[in-house]
Protein backbone atom coordinates (compact mmCIF):
# COMPACT_ATOMS: atom_id res chain seq x y z
CA UNK A 1 0.00 0.00 0.00
CA UNK A 2 2.26 2.42 1.17
CA UNK A 3 6.35 1.99 0.02
CA UNK A 4 9.15 4.27 1.24
CA UNK A 5 12.00 3.47 -0.19
CA UNK A 6 15.61 4.86 0.48
CA UNK A 7 14.70 8.14 1.81
CA UNK A 8 16.40 10.97 3.69
CA UNK A 9 16.08 14.53 4.69
CA UNK A 10 18.96 16.77 4.62
CA UNK A 11 18.16 20.84 6.24
CA UNK A 12 20.59 23.05 5.57
CA UNK A 13 21.83 25.35 8.39
CA UNK A 14 23.99 28.20 8.82
CA UNK A 15 27.51 26.19 9.14
CA UNK A 16 26.61 23.49 6.80
CA UNK A 17 23.75 20.43 6.70
CA UNK A 18 21.99 18.30 9.22
CA UNK A 19 20.85 15.24 8.55
CA UNK A 20 17.77 14.43 9.52
CA UNK A 21 16.38 11.32 8.22
CA UNK A 22 18.08 8.72 6.85
CA UNK A 23 17.77 5.28 4.58
CA UNK A 24 14.13 4.83 5.84
CA UNK A 25 12.61 1.93 3.78
CA UNK A 26 9.13 0.90 4.94
CA UNK A 27 6.17 -1.20 3.77
CA UNK A 28 2.80 -0.66 4.96
CA UNK A 29 -0.15 -3.41 4.02
CA UNK A 30 -2.97 -2.32 3.09
CA UNK A 31 -5.37 -1.83 6.57
CA UNK A 32 -2.44 -1.73 8.80
CA UNK A 33 -2.11 0.16 11.59
CA UNK A 34 1.24 1.06 11.86
CA UNK A 35 2.85 3.41 14.71
CA UNK A 36 6.22 5.41 14.24
CA UNK A 37 7.71 5.48 17.86
CA UNK A 38 11.20 7.32 18.68
CA UNK A 39 12.75 9.82 20.87
CA UNK A 40 11.82 13.97 20.28
CA UNK A 41 13.79 15.43 17.70
CA UNK A 42 14.28 11.80 15.49
CA UNK A 43 12.32 13.48 12.77
CA UNK A 44 9.52 11.17 12.67
CA UNK A 45 6.85 13.68 12.31
CA UNK A 46 9.06 14.93 9.23
CA UNK A 47 8.80 11.84 7.87
CA UNK A 48 5.03 11.72 7.97
CA UNK A 49 4.59 15.04 6.59
CA UNK A 50 6.90 13.87 3.90
CA UNK A 51 4.26 11.30 3.08
CA UNK A 52 1.97 13.31 3.36
CA UNK A 53 3.19 15.64 0.80
CA UNK A 54 4.05 19.11 2.74
CA UNK A 55 7.72 18.78 3.03
CA UNK A 56 10.44 17.23 -0.53
CA UNK A 57 12.19 14.69 0.87
CA UNK A 58 16.19 14.97 -0.46
CA UNK A 59 16.07 11.63 -1.74
CA UNK A 60 13.98 8.66 -2.10
CA UNK A 61 10.44 7.92 -3.21
CA UNK A 62 7.32 7.61 -1.77
CA UNK A 63 4.63 5.21 -3.28
CA UNK A 64 0.60 4.74 -2.62
CA UNK A 65 -0.47 1.99 -4.29
CA UNK A 66 2.34 1.67 -6.61
CA UNK A 67 2.15 5.41 -7.94
CA UNK A 68 4.94 7.84 -7.07
CA UNK A 69 3.91 10.64 -4.43
CA UNK A 70 5.14 13.69 -4.35
CA UNK A 71 2.36 16.70 -3.28
CA UNK A 72 -0.89 15.94 -1.20
CA UNK A 73 -3.23 14.22 -2.77
CA UNK A 74 -7.04 12.83 -2.15
CA UNK A 75 -5.37 9.33 -1.19
CA UNK A 76 -3.64 10.88 2.29
CA UNK A 77 -5.59 12.95 5.33
CA UNK A 78 -3.41 13.64 8.12
CA UNK A 79 -4.42 14.47 11.81
CA UNK A 80 -2.21 17.12 13.49
CA UNK A 81 -1.41 17.29 17.18
CA UNK A 82 -2.57 20.29 17.76
CA UNK A 83 -6.03 19.71 15.79
CA UNK A 84 -5.69 22.68 13.39
CA UNK A 85 -9.34 23.10 13.41
CA UNK A 86 -10.19 26.75 11.84
CA UNK A 87 -11.74 28.52 14.70
CA UNK A 88 -13.68 30.89 12.62
CA UNK A 89 -15.90 27.45 11.18
CA UNK A 90 -18.46 25.73 12.64
CA UNK A 91 -17.75 22.11 13.74
CA UNK A 92 -20.14 21.01 10.77
CA UNK A 93 -17.94 23.15 8.54
CA UNK A 94 -14.35 21.96 9.71
CA UNK A 95 -15.56 18.15 9.27
CA UNK A 96 -16.71 19.02 5.45
CA UNK A 97 -13.79 21.42 4.85
CA UNK A 98 -12.25 19.25 2.61
CA UNK A 99 -15.14 18.11 0.78
CA UNK A 100 -15.91 21.63 0.45
CA UNK A 101 -12.63 22.27 -1.09
CA UNK A 102 -13.18 19.50 -3.62
CA UNK A 103 -16.21 21.13 -4.46
CA UNK A 104 -18.67 18.71 -3.45
CA UNK A 105 -22.09 20.02 -2.99
CA UNK A 106 -23.88 21.22 0.09
CA UNK A 107 -26.14 18.71 0.83
CA UNK A 108 -23.73 15.96 -0.01
CA UNK A 109 -21.59 17.57 2.70
CA UNK A 110 -23.75 17.79 5.47
CA UNK A 111 -24.95 13.94 4.99
CA UNK A 112 -20.89 13.10 5.55
CA UNK A 113 -20.64 15.12 8.28
CA UNK A 114 -23.46 14.12 10.08
CA UNK A 115 -22.72 11.18 9.65
CA UNK A 116 -19.29 11.44 11.16
CA UNK A 117 -19.99 13.41 13.74
CA UNK A 118 -22.54 10.85 15.20
CA UNK A 119 -19.42 8.02 14.40
CA UNK A 120 -17.32 10.41 16.97
CA UNK A 121 -20.06 10.98 19.06
CA UNK A 122 -20.83 14.46 18.41
CA UNK A 123 -23.30 14.98 16.46
CA UNK A 124 -25.01 17.74 18.57
CA UNK A 125 -21.99 19.66 18.52
CA UNK A 126 -22.42 20.63 14.70
CA UNK A 127 -23.44 23.83 14.78
CA UNK A 128 -20.57 24.66 17.37
CA UNK A 129 -17.62 26.81 17.01
CA UNK A 130 -14.30 24.78 18.13
CA UNK A 131 -13.58 27.10 20.97
CA UNK A 132 -16.67 25.40 22.65
CA UNK A 133 -14.72 22.10 23.00
CA UNK A 134 -12.75 20.13 24.93
CA UNK A 135 -9.10 19.01 23.62
CA UNK A 136 -10.52 15.19 22.93
CA UNK A 137 -13.56 16.31 21.49
CA UNK A 138 -11.75 18.83 19.13
CA UNK A 139 -9.56 16.23 18.34
CA UNK A 140 -12.35 14.05 17.75
CA UNK A 141 -13.51 16.57 14.78
CA UNK A 142 -10.42 16.85 13.25
CA UNK A 143 -10.51 12.72 13.08
CA UNK A 144 -13.60 13.40 11.38
CA UNK A 145 -12.43 16.32 8.66
CA UNK A 146 -9.61 13.33 8.17
CA UNK A 147 -12.04 10.44 7.59
CA UNK A 148 -14.79 12.94 5.48
CA UNK A 149 -12.34 13.13 2.10
CA UNK A 150 -12.32 9.08 2.52
CA UNK A 151 -8.62 8.37 2.21
CA UNK A 152 -6.78 5.57 1.69
CA UNK A 153 -4.29 6.44 4.71
CA UNK A 154 -4.93 8.12 7.59
CA UNK A 155 -1.54 10.04 8.72
CA UNK A 156 -1.70 10.92 12.51
CA UNK A 157 1.13 13.06 14.06
CA UNK A 158 1.40 12.81 17.98
CA UNK A 159 -2.99 13.44 17.53
CA UNK A 160 -3.16 12.66 21.49
CA UNK A 161 0.25 14.53 22.72
CA UNK A 162 -1.74 17.40 24.45
CA UNK A 163 -4.18 15.80 26.07
CA UNK A 164 -4.32 14.27 29.68
CA UNK A 165 -4.00 10.96 30.62
CA UNK A 166 -7.38 9.95 30.75
CA UNK A 167 -8.47 11.48 27.95
CA UNK A 168 -6.56 10.14 25.93
CA UNK A 169 -7.25 6.44 26.73
CA UNK A 170 -10.55 7.14 26.12
CA UNK A 171 -9.48 8.84 22.87
CA UNK A 172 -6.85 5.49 21.26
CA UNK A 173 -9.69 3.28 22.20
CA UNK A 174 -12.47 5.58 20.56
CA UNK A 175 -9.48 5.43 16.91
CA UNK A 176 -9.48 1.70 17.41
CA UNK A 177 -13.44 1.62 16.80
CA UNK A 178 -13.22 4.12 14.25
CA UNK A 179 -10.42 2.23 12.46
CA UNK A 180 -12.14 -1.40 12.98
CA UNK A 181 -15.27 0.91 11.26
CA UNK A 182 -13.49 2.71 7.87
CA UNK A 183 -10.81 0.49 7.71
CA UNK A 184 -7.75 2.85 6.99
CA UNK A 185 -4.20 2.06 6.17
CA UNK A 186 -2.73 4.03 9.45
CA UNK A 187 0.21 5.74 10.28
CA UNK A 188 0.77 7.19 13.83
CA UNK A 189 3.37 8.71 15.17
CA UNK A 190 4.40 8.97 19.06
CA UNK A 191 6.81 9.09 21.57
CA UNK A 192 4.56 6.96 24.13
CA UNK A 193 5.61 3.44 23.73
CA UNK A 194 2.59 2.40 25.64
CA UNK A 195 0.27 3.91 23.21
CA UNK A 196 2.45 2.62 20.19
CA UNK A 197 2.34 -1.07 21.08
CA UNK A 198 -1.52 -0.43 22.26
CA UNK A 199 -2.73 0.46 18.76
CA UNK A 200 -0.32 -0.60 16.38
CA UNK A 201 -0.12 -4.05 14.55
CA UNK A 202 3.77 -3.06 14.19
CA UNK A 203 5.35 -0.48 15.56
CA UNK A 204 8.77 0.62 13.71
CA UNK A 205 11.65 2.35 16.20
CA UNK A 206 13.30 5.09 15.45
CA UNK A 207 17.06 6.00 15.81
CA UNK A 208 18.19 9.93 17.06
CA UNK A 209 19.00 11.99 14.64
CA UNK A 210 19.35 11.12 11.89
CA UNK A 211 16.33 9.20 12.13
CA UNK A 212 16.37 5.42 10.81
CA UNK A 213 14.21 2.42 11.59
CA UNK A 214 16.18 0.67 14.16
CA UNK A 215 13.80 -2.29 14.68
CA UNK A 216 10.00 -3.03 14.14
CA UNK A 217 8.20 -4.88 16.39
CA UNK A 218 5.10 -7.17 15.43
CA UNK A 219 1.95 -6.54 17.87
CA UNK A 220 0.46 -10.00 17.93
CA UNK A 221 -2.32 -9.43 20.55
CA UNK A 222 -5.52 -9.21 19.85
CA UNK A 223 -7.09 -6.02 20.63
CA UNK A 224 -8.25 -4.85 23.09
CA UNK A 225 -4.95 -5.16 24.46
CA UNK A 226 -4.78 -5.80 27.80
CA UNK A 227 -1.84 -3.19 28.80
CA UNK A 228 -1.27 -5.32 32.09
CA UNK A 229 -1.05 -8.55 30.87
CA UNK A 230 2.47 -9.97 30.96
CA UNK A 231 2.81 -10.01 27.33
CA UNK A 232 2.20 -7.02 26.95
CA UNK A 233 4.66 -5.74 29.93
CA UNK A 234 7.57 -8.11 27.83
CA UNK A 235 6.74 -6.33 24.61
CA UNK A 236 6.53 -2.89 26.78
CA UNK A 237 10.85 -3.71 28.15
CA UNK A 238 12.11 -5.22 25.10
CA UNK A 239 10.83 -1.68 22.95
CA UNK A 240 11.61 0.69 26.46
CA UNK A 241 15.71 -1.24 26.16
CA UNK A 242 15.76 -0.66 22.24
CA UNK A 243 14.36 3.32 22.27
CA UNK A 244 16.59 4.21 26.25
CA UNK A 245 19.73 4.61 24.02
CA UNK A 246 17.92 6.57 21.43
CA UNK A 247 16.20 9.29 24.29
CA UNK A 248 19.90 9.31 26.23
CA UNK A 249 21.84 10.00 22.37
CA UNK A 250 18.64 12.70 21.68
CA UNK A 251 19.18 14.61 25.04
CA UNK A 252 22.55 14.64 24.47
CA UNK A 253 21.86 16.38 21.39
CA UNK A 254 19.51 18.60 22.49
CA UNK A 255 22.25 19.71 25.48
CA UNK A 256 24.71 20.55 23.20
CA UNK A 257 22.66 22.61 20.60
CA UNK A 258 21.74 24.11 23.58
CA UNK A 259 25.20 24.62 24.72
CA UNK A 260 26.69 26.03 21.11
CA UNK A 261 23.56 28.13 20.91
CA UNK B 1 -25.43 18.12 41.19
CA UNK B 2 -25.37 20.00 44.42
CA UNK B 3 -21.97 20.90 43.24
CA UNK B 4 -22.72 22.23 40.06
CA UNK B 5 -25.85 24.44 41.75
CA UNK B 6 -23.35 26.09 43.95
CA UNK B 7 -20.82 26.26 41.03
CA UNK B 8 -22.84 28.42 39.37
CA UNK B 9 -24.62 30.21 41.99
CA UNK B 10 -21.00 31.31 42.75
CA UNK B 11 -20.34 32.48 38.61
CA UNK B 12 -23.69 34.73 38.91
CA UNK B 13 -22.35 36.38 41.96
CA UNK B 14 -18.99 37.07 39.91
CA UNK B 15 -20.85 38.49 37.24
CA UNK B 16 -22.86 40.45 39.25
CA UNK B 17 -19.97 41.68 41.09
CA UNK B 18 -18.52 42.25 37.47
CA UNK B 19 -21.58 44.38 36.68
CA UNK B 20 -21.36 46.50 40.24
CA UNK B 21 -17.58 47.55 38.96
CA UNK B 22 -18.48 48.10 35.81
CA UNK B 23 -21.15 50.33 36.72
CA UNK B 24 -18.70 52.01 38.99
CA UNK B 25 -16.41 52.96 36.65
CA UNK B 26 -18.61 54.21 34.70
CA UNK B 27 -20.32 56.67 37.27
CA UNK B 28 -16.41 58.29 37.55
CA UNK B 29 -16.35 58.32 34.05
CA UNK B 30 -19.30 60.48 33.90
CA UNK B 31 -18.36 62.24 37.27
CA UNK B 32 -14.91 63.80 35.45
CA UNK B 33 -16.55 64.99 32.60
CA UNK B 34 -19.12 66.74 34.27
CA UNK B 35 -16.46 68.01 36.46
CA UNK B 36 -14.67 69.39 33.12
CA UNK B 37 -18.16 71.06 32.10
CA UNK B 38 -17.82 72.65 35.63
CA UNK B 39 -14.62 73.85 35.21
CA UNK B 40 -15.49 75.07 31.83
CA UNK B 41 -18.16 77.12 33.02
CA UNK B 42 -16.10 78.58 35.88
CA UNK B 43 -13.61 79.58 33.64
CA UNK B 44 -16.35 81.52 31.28
CA UNK B 45 -17.56 83.40 34.07
CA UNK B 46 -14.07 84.23 35.48
CA UNK B 47 -13.99 86.40 32.63
CA UNK B 48 -10.28 85.69 31.47
CA UNK B 49 -11.30 85.02 28.22
CA UNK B 50 -13.43 87.70 26.04
CA UNK B 51 -16.71 86.26 25.75
CA UNK B 52 -16.52 86.47 21.72
CA UNK B 53 -13.87 83.96 21.87
CA UNK B 54 -14.95 81.79 24.43
CA UNK B 55 -18.52 80.30 24.56
CA UNK B 56 -20.29 79.00 27.62
CA UNK B 57 -21.57 75.47 28.00
CA UNK B 58 -25.20 76.86 27.55
CA UNK B 59 -24.37 78.77 24.65
CA UNK B 60 -23.00 75.60 23.25
CA UNK B 61 -26.32 73.83 23.72
CA UNK B 62 -28.35 76.30 22.33
CA UNK B 63 -26.31 76.78 18.97
CA UNK B 64 -26.83 72.82 19.03
CA UNK B 65 -30.44 73.35 19.07
CA UNK B 66 -30.29 76.44 16.92
CA UNK B 67 -28.27 74.16 13.94
CA UNK B 68 -30.29 71.41 14.44
CA UNK B 69 -33.48 73.14 14.02
CA UNK B 70 -32.39 75.43 10.80
CA UNK B 71 -31.17 71.60 9.54
CA UNK B 72 -27.49 73.30 9.13
CA UNK B 73 -26.28 70.31 11.61
CA UNK B 74 -27.83 67.47 9.82
CA UNK B 75 -27.13 68.98 6.58
CA UNK B 76 -22.84 69.02 7.06
CA UNK B 77 -23.11 66.28 10.12
CA UNK B 78 -24.27 63.87 6.74
CA UNK B 79 -21.69 65.28 4.29
CA UNK B 80 -19.11 64.50 6.28
CA UNK B 81 -20.21 61.36 7.48
CA UNK B 82 -20.78 60.19 3.96
CA UNK B 83 -17.19 61.22 2.41
CA UNK B 84 -15.92 59.43 5.56
CA UNK B 85 -17.43 56.60 4.90
CA UNK B 86 -16.84 56.40 0.95
CA UNK B 87 -13.35 57.14 1.82
CA UNK B 88 -12.63 54.68 4.56
CA UNK B 89 -14.87 52.05 2.27
CA UNK B 90 -12.21 52.73 -0.67
CA UNK B 91 -9.09 51.99 1.51
CA UNK B 92 -10.72 49.33 2.48
CA UNK B 93 -11.79 48.05 -0.89
CA UNK B 94 -8.30 48.88 -1.95
CA UNK B 95 -6.28 47.96 1.46
CA UNK B 96 -7.26 44.62 2.09
CA UNK B 97 -6.89 42.58 -1.36
CA UNK B 98 -3.61 44.40 -1.60
CA UNK B 99 -2.62 44.00 1.98
CA UNK B 100 -3.13 39.80 1.43
CA UNK B 101 -0.69 40.23 -1.88
CA UNK B 102 1.73 41.40 0.08
CA UNK B 103 1.45 39.34 3.32
CA UNK B 104 0.78 36.09 1.09
CA UNK B 105 3.87 36.86 -1.61
CA UNK B 106 7.84 37.87 -1.21
CA UNK B 107 8.19 39.18 -4.28
CA UNK B 108 4.80 41.48 -3.85
CA UNK B 109 6.07 42.97 -0.73
CA UNK B 110 9.74 43.47 -2.18
CA UNK B 111 8.22 45.24 -5.16
CA UNK B 112 5.74 47.00 -3.53
CA UNK B 113 7.00 47.99 -0.12
CA UNK B 114 9.51 50.57 -0.46
CA UNK B 115 7.19 52.61 -2.51
CA UNK B 116 4.51 52.13 0.35
CA UNK B 117 6.76 52.97 3.31
CA UNK B 118 7.68 56.70 1.14
CA UNK B 119 4.36 57.69 1.01
CA UNK B 120 2.92 56.49 4.39
CA UNK B 121 4.44 59.31 6.04
CA UNK B 122 3.22 61.85 3.68
CA UNK B 123 0.31 63.54 6.24
CA UNK B 124 -3.32 63.22 4.83
CA UNK B 125 -3.61 66.96 4.53
CA UNK B 126 -0.72 67.42 2.64
CA UNK B 127 -2.44 65.68 -0.53
CA UNK B 128 -5.64 68.64 0.08
CA UNK B 129 -3.94 71.74 -2.43
CA UNK B 130 -3.34 68.68 -5.16
CA UNK B 131 -6.72 66.83 -4.41
CA UNK B 132 -8.04 70.58 -5.17
CA UNK B 133 -6.56 70.91 -8.29
CA UNK B 134 -7.29 67.41 -9.82
CA UNK B 135 -10.96 67.50 -7.71
CA UNK B 136 -12.28 70.69 -7.47
CA UNK B 137 -13.28 71.74 -4.35
CA UNK B 138 -15.96 69.23 -2.27
CA UNK B 139 -17.04 65.56 -2.05
CA UNK B 140 -13.98 63.96 -4.29
CA UNK B 141 -11.19 65.87 -3.22
CA UNK B 142 -12.22 65.09 0.49
CA UNK B 143 -12.63 61.22 -0.19
CA UNK B 144 -9.03 61.56 -1.74
CA UNK B 145 -7.51 62.64 0.68
CA UNK B 146 -9.26 60.42 3.27
CA UNK B 147 -8.61 57.29 1.18
CA UNK B 148 -4.55 58.51 1.38
CA UNK B 149 -4.46 59.17 4.62
CA UNK B 150 -6.34 55.86 5.68
CA UNK B 151 -5.48 53.19 3.44
CA UNK B 152 -2.29 52.53 5.35
CA UNK B 153 -3.57 51.54 8.77
CA UNK B 154 -5.39 48.85 6.96
CA UNK B 155 -3.12 47.58 4.52
CA UNK B 156 -0.47 47.43 6.98
CA UNK B 157 -2.57 45.79 8.82
CA UNK B 158 -4.15 42.91 6.63
CA UNK B 159 -0.30 42.72 5.64
CA UNK B 160 0.89 41.60 8.98
CA UNK B 161 -2.03 39.14 9.73
CA UNK B 162 -1.61 37.33 6.64
CA UNK B 163 1.68 36.93 7.29
CA UNK B 164 2.23 35.91 10.62
CA UNK B 165 -1.34 33.21 10.02
CA UNK B 166 -0.66 30.21 11.74
CA UNK B 167 1.53 27.94 9.54
CA UNK B 168 -0.67 24.76 9.91
CA UNK B 169 -3.54 26.53 9.09
CA UNK B 170 -1.67 26.20 5.76
CA UNK B 171 -0.73 22.52 5.82
CA UNK B 172 -4.44 21.48 6.48
CA UNK B 173 -5.28 23.42 3.48
CA UNK B 174 -2.61 22.04 1.11
CA UNK B 175 -2.85 18.40 2.92
CA UNK B 176 -7.53 18.76 1.59
CA UNK B 177 -5.95 20.67 -1.65
CA UNK B 178 -7.84 23.86 -0.92
CA UNK B 179 -7.78 25.71 -4.49
CA UNK B 180 -6.27 29.03 -4.16
CA UNK B 181 -9.11 31.58 -4.20
CA UNK B 182 -10.98 28.92 -1.91
CA UNK B 183 -7.86 29.47 0.45
CA UNK B 184 -7.76 32.96 0.35
CA UNK B 185 -12.02 32.88 1.30
CA UNK B 186 -11.94 30.90 3.68
CA UNK B 187 -8.58 30.66 5.66
CA UNK B 188 -6.65 33.92 4.70
CA UNK B 189 -9.30 36.61 5.55
CA UNK B 190 -11.18 35.10 8.33
CA UNK B 191 -7.78 34.31 10.03
CA UNK B 192 -6.37 37.58 9.54
CA UNK B 193 -9.76 38.89 10.39
CA UNK B 194 -8.36 40.47 14.21
CA UNK B 195 -5.87 42.53 12.05
CA UNK B 196 -8.15 43.25 9.36
CA UNK B 197 -10.93 44.70 11.97
CA UNK B 198 -7.86 46.75 13.52
CA UNK B 199 -7.09 48.35 10.68
CA UNK B 200 -10.62 49.08 9.58
CA UNK B 201 -10.76 51.00 13.18
CA UNK B 202 -7.31 52.68 12.87
CA UNK B 203 -8.62 53.68 8.91
CA UNK B 204 -11.82 54.76 10.24
CA UNK B 205 -9.73 56.79 12.91
CA UNK B 206 -7.32 58.28 11.19
CA UNK B 207 -10.12 59.50 8.54
CA UNK B 208 -12.70 61.04 10.80
CA UNK B 209 -9.48 63.21 11.99
CA UNK B 210 -8.40 64.52 8.94
CA UNK B 211 -11.90 65.15 7.46
CA UNK B 212 -12.46 68.07 9.22
CA UNK B 213 -9.22 69.60 8.32
CA UNK B 214 -9.69 68.32 4.71
CA UNK B 215 -13.23 70.14 4.56
CA UNK B 216 -11.86 73.71 5.83
CA UNK B 217 -10.04 74.07 2.98
CA UNK B 218 -11.45 72.18 -0.25
CA UNK B 219 -15.11 72.28 0.95
CA UNK B 220 -18.40 74.24 1.18
CA UNK B 221 -20.32 71.45 3.32
CA UNK B 222 -19.22 69.29 6.32
CA UNK B 223 -18.79 69.89 9.51
CA UNK B 224 -15.52 71.12 9.19
CA UNK B 225 -16.80 73.66 6.76
CA UNK B 226 -19.47 73.94 9.62
CA UNK B 227 -16.63 75.00 12.25
CA UNK B 228 -14.27 77.53 9.63
CA UNK B 229 -17.51 78.64 8.27
CA UNK B 230 -17.95 80.03 12.33
CA UNK B 231 -14.72 81.66 12.67
CA UNK B 232 -16.11 84.49 9.98
CA UNK B 233 -18.91 84.72 11.71
CA UNK B 234 -17.24 84.89 15.71
CA UNK B 235 -19.47 82.34 16.35
CA UNK B 236 -17.40 80.19 18.60
CA UNK B 237 -20.58 78.46 20.18
CA UNK B 238 -20.75 76.71 16.68
CA UNK B 239 -17.17 76.08 16.53
CA UNK B 240 -17.95 73.90 19.78
CA UNK B 241 -21.08 72.81 18.87
CA UNK B 242 -19.19 71.17 15.91
CA UNK B 243 -16.57 70.08 17.59
CA UNK B 244 -19.06 68.27 20.01
CA UNK B 245 -21.01 66.51 17.41
CA UNK B 246 -17.25 64.83 16.02
CA UNK B 247 -16.45 63.50 18.80
CA UNK B 248 -20.03 62.26 19.36
CA UNK B 249 -20.08 60.50 16.36
CA UNK B 250 -16.16 59.20 15.97
CA UNK B 251 -17.37 57.54 19.90
CA UNK B 252 -20.24 55.99 18.56
CA UNK B 253 -18.63 54.26 15.66
CA UNK B 254 -14.98 53.27 17.36
CA UNK B 255 -16.77 52.19 20.80
CA UNK B 256 -20.28 50.59 19.36
CA UNK B 257 -20.14 49.77 15.82
CA UNK B 258 -16.67 47.90 15.71
CA UNK B 259 -17.00 46.38 19.16
CA UNK B 260 -20.35 44.99 17.46
CA UNK B 261 -18.34 43.91 14.63
CA UNK B 262 -15.68 42.12 16.54
CA UNK B 263 -18.55 40.75 19.28
CA UNK B 264 -20.36 39.06 15.52
CA UNK B 265 -16.81 37.43 14.74
CA UNK B 266 -13.99 37.05 16.73
CA UNK B 267 -16.10 36.72 19.97
CA UNK B 268 -18.05 34.63 18.17
CA UNK B 269 -15.16 32.33 17.40
CA UNK B 270 -13.15 32.62 20.35
CA UNK B 271 -10.51 34.71 18.66
CA UNK B 272 -8.15 37.45 20.07
CA UNK B 273 -8.60 40.55 18.67
CA UNK B 274 -5.44 42.75 18.91
CA UNK B 275 -5.20 46.31 20.57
Amino acid sequence: MLEIRALSKRYAVDDGEILALADIDVEIDEGEFVCLLGPSGCGKSTLLKIVAGLIPPSDGVIRIARREVTAPGPDRAVVFQDYALFPWMTVADNVEFGLAARGVPSERRRAVSGELLRAVGLAEFAGKYPHHLSGGMKQRVSIARALAVDPVLLLMDEPFGALDAQTRFVMQRELLRVWRTYRKTVLFVTHSIEEALYLGDRVLVMTARPGRIKAAIAVPQERPRDIASLEFTRLRAHTLDLLSDEIAKSMAQEATAELTS
Amino acid sequence: MSEIAIESAAARRESAGHRRRLSRETRLGWATILAFLVLWKLVHASGIFPPWAFPSPEQVLMAFVKTLRSGELLKNTWASVARQLVGVALAALVGIPLGIALGASRNARAALLPLCRLMYPIPGIAWIPLAILWFGIGFKSTVFVIFFSGIWPILFNTMTGVATLDGQYTDVARVYLAPRLFYVRRILIPGSLPYIITGIRLTYGVGWRVIVGAEMISSITGLGFMIDDARWQLRPDIMVAGMITIALIGWVMENWAFDWLERVTLERWGMKSIA
